[in-house]
């Protein structure tokens, strides 16, 4: 049996090789497809991997709210997930934030509020620059340092920001810009301090500290009529072992001050990466919707072309049979040329994929990764595409009947 | 030559093979009763259309939709499957073709080893032994010659080759010579007739009366029926057809039988 399989190899290499330029070019089809996917899943992988890291790199003793209630469908979180979000009213306050405050080991709790509007320095910035309100706990929880001046402080005279060092260099034209004036929604804000660079635009916070400008939070809640809008609240616990029982104090006292609504979820560990890596995974769920129909297309290449094989072959089949070929010979035969097809085009695509992957990520903050999921995705993906595919020519062949078989002239 | 103490290799009985339906309907065997036993040289002959060819399919295993009985080494075929009808064509049955069918994109050798892949035998092995069968032919250098770069009769002793690598004890051979001339046809059924000495029983459908002197018995068809038999005759009533085929005779020695009838 075994020795069977292995002619079958060697009869689909013989027959594979007899025919290269049409091989090749049927292998394409299913090349495409897999790089697409290969190129999107290392992709995402490496977004989601860098968020997972910052976490890490933070002690893992971090939890993360958010407003909306928690979305395990992943088909919903493609659709709503960016509009759905920015335009609804958050569900978090500063009551909640006070009742987090209030939890026994919580080391830290920072309010995220994220406002729209103009910032303005010697130049306009950019209409996407991202203000943010937060307190000063925000500086320890998720590791910012700052490369020049000092961070918020609630206690310091005047309104007081500090700015990321890319909006910095984008509207001062210096990244030494402290003491300068920078007017947020209108209103002036005397910059006390530069963020360092982190270049790490992918991050929990989904918010670009290089280009972003922080505000404290009562000034924030100015610019909206004195309420709050919390988009996020990044708590820290004193320790990873007390991390468990703080987050369902957290349910506990958010469902109270909510009237029993649920409408928040509390993320920790590789959780508080999904949400923000959401887009890329809305982003990589139509691309590989859209590698799966050229796979599919691939597919029909490689039933194409074994129908094409099948039919010029018919006199070789007659003979095969006439010598002692059984039925299901000829089908391993033919199915497995066809597999081999559309496993060399899944590894032609999954090397090019990777290729591609890396070529677009010298474009991107993050780099693809390398994991056997993905190898394993590519592969599976061609051992069936090649059996489903090649199912249908391999039992036509397997069916012809031998004397009309052999009367036909090649 | 023939043994009656052994059980005959083919028995058929009132074998009837039918092609169409309905108005069509046409019976290409009508009813053959035929027994061969082992290491019978047998010849058939008839007009073209007189189901000769419909047969030697039968008889190969290759045509298993049929009515009356055939029994292949005492064991009626109505109850074999796919899968062992393919096994016996593997390991009991040797074709050999008119047109040679050659597969045409594997070399010599390939060509010869490939009934091999079906018995499950190793690559190496299969070409140790594919490459034996060839040098016994004389063919021992045109292994890794394509079949387009043959002569024809250099192609048929391949597919004898071929249908020979497996020790198949029956021998099927349709028009072995029909492509050939008649040099290249005296050295194949010289090849043929070597086989049947050592043993094999042999059955070729031939158009060739000239041929015919090599066989053993001889039966002819017509519509679909046995319309002679040499069977029950004995050897030395039946005539010679034999011709010298303009080949110098120094392998006269090598047909007693027929030496024999021409006393």
């Amino acid at each position: 049996m075994k020795i069977l399989f292995a002619n079958h190899i060697h009869i689909a290499r013989q027959s594979i090789a007899s025919s290269r330029m049409r091989s090749t070019l049927t292998m394409l089809g299913i090349t495409i497809g897999v790089a697409s996917i290969t190129t999107i899943l290392a992709l995402s992988a490496g977004a989601s991997k860098i968020v997972i890291d910052q976490v890490d790199s933070l002690g893992g003793n971090i939890a993360v709210i958010r407003p909306g209630a928690s979305n395990d469908d992943t088909l919903q979180g493609i659709v709503q997930l960016p509009i759905g979000q920015q335009y609804a009213a958050s569900s978090l306050n500063d009551v909640d934030v006070t009742s987090i405050e209030k939890i026994a080991h919580v080391k830290a709790v920072a309010p995220l509020m994220i406002l729209g509007g103009s910032v303005n320095g010697v130049s306009e910035g950019s209409a996407r620059t991202p203000i943010l309100a937060t307190t000063p706990n925000l500086e320890q929880i998720s590791g910012l340092e700052v490369s020049d001046g000092q961070f918020l402080d609630p206690d310091l005279m005047g309104s007081t920001a500090v700015i990321g060092p890319q909006l910095s260099i984008d509207i001062f034209g210096t990244d030494q810009s402290i003491g300068k004036t920078v007017t947020v929604k209108g209103k002036p804000f005397t910059v006390i301090g530069i963020l360092k660079r982190t270049n790490t635009p992918v991050n929990y916070n989904t918010i670009d500290f290089d280009n972003a400008v922080l505000i404290d939070m009562a000034e924030g809640r100015e610019f909206i009529q004195g309420a709050s809008q919390i988009q996020q609240i990044n708590v820290q616990s004193e320790s990873v072992e007390y991390l468990g029982g703080i987050i369902t104090e957290i349910n506990k006292s958010l469902l109270k001050n909510h009237f029993g609504q649920a409408d928040f979820t509390v993320l920790s560990g590789d959780e508080i990466a999904q949400p923000t890596s959401g887009i890329f995974t809305a982003l990589a769920g139509v691309s590989v919707a859209i590698a799966a129909i050229s796979l599919v297309v691939g597919g029909v290449g490689i039933m194409n072309i074994m129908l094409v094989s099948v039919a010029e072959r018919t006199r070789e089949i007659g003979i095969r049979k006439a010598l002692g070929a059984t039925n299901g010979d000829i089908i391993s035969q033919f199915l497995i040329e066809s597999v081999a097809l559309s496993i060399g085009g899944g590894l032609a695509g999954y090397l090019l994929g990777y290729a591609l992957a890396f070529v677009i990520s010298t474009f991107l903050t993050f780099d693809p990764v390398f994991n056997l999921e993905i190898a394993g995705v590519a592969l599976v993906v061609s051992l069936v595409i090649g059996t489903l595919f090649g199912l249908y020519p391999a039992l036509r062949a397997a069916r012809k009947d031998p004397i009309s078989a052999l009367r036909q002239y090649d | 030559m023939s043994n009656t103490k052994t059980p005959p290799v083919i028995v058929l009985k009132q074998l009837k093979k039918r092609f169409g339906i309905g108005d069509a309907e046409h019976y290409a065997l009508d009813g053959i009763n035929l027994t061969i036993q082992k290491g019978e040289f047998i010849a058939i002959m008839g007009p073209s259309g007189c189901g000769k060819t419909t047969l030697l399919n039968v008889l190969g295993l290759l045509d298993s939709h049929i009515e009356g009985e055939y029994d292949l080494d005492g064991k009626s075929i109505a109850y074999l499957s796919a899968k062992r009808q393919a096994r016996i064509r593997s390991q009991q049955i040797g074709f050999v073709f008119q047109s040679f069918n050659l597969v045409s994109r594997l070399n010599v050798l390939d060509n010869v080893s490939l009934p091999l892949i079906y018995k499950g035998m190793s690559k190496l092995a299969r070409q140790k032994k594919a490459s034996k069968m060839l040098q016994s032919f004389h063919l021992g250098e045109r292994e890794f010659y394509m079949p387009n770069q043959l002569s024809g009769g250099q192609m048929q002793r391949v597919a004898i080759a071929r249908a020979l690598v497996n020790d198949p004890a029956i021998i099927l051979a349709d028009e072995p010579t029909g492509n050939l001339d008649s040099r290249a046809s005296h050295i194949i059924m010289q090849e043929l007739s070597d086989l049947h000495k050592h043993g094999n029983t042999i059955i070729m459908v031939t158009h060739n009366p000239d041929l015919t002197t090599y066989a053993s018995r001889v039966i002819t068809m017509l519509d679909g029926q046995i319309d002679t038999d040499t069977f029950r005759l004995p050897i030395a009533s039946r005539t010679s057809t034999k011709k010298p085929l303009n080949v110098t005779p120094k392998t006269k020695a090598k047909t007693p039988l027929n030496k024999k009838v021409k006393k």
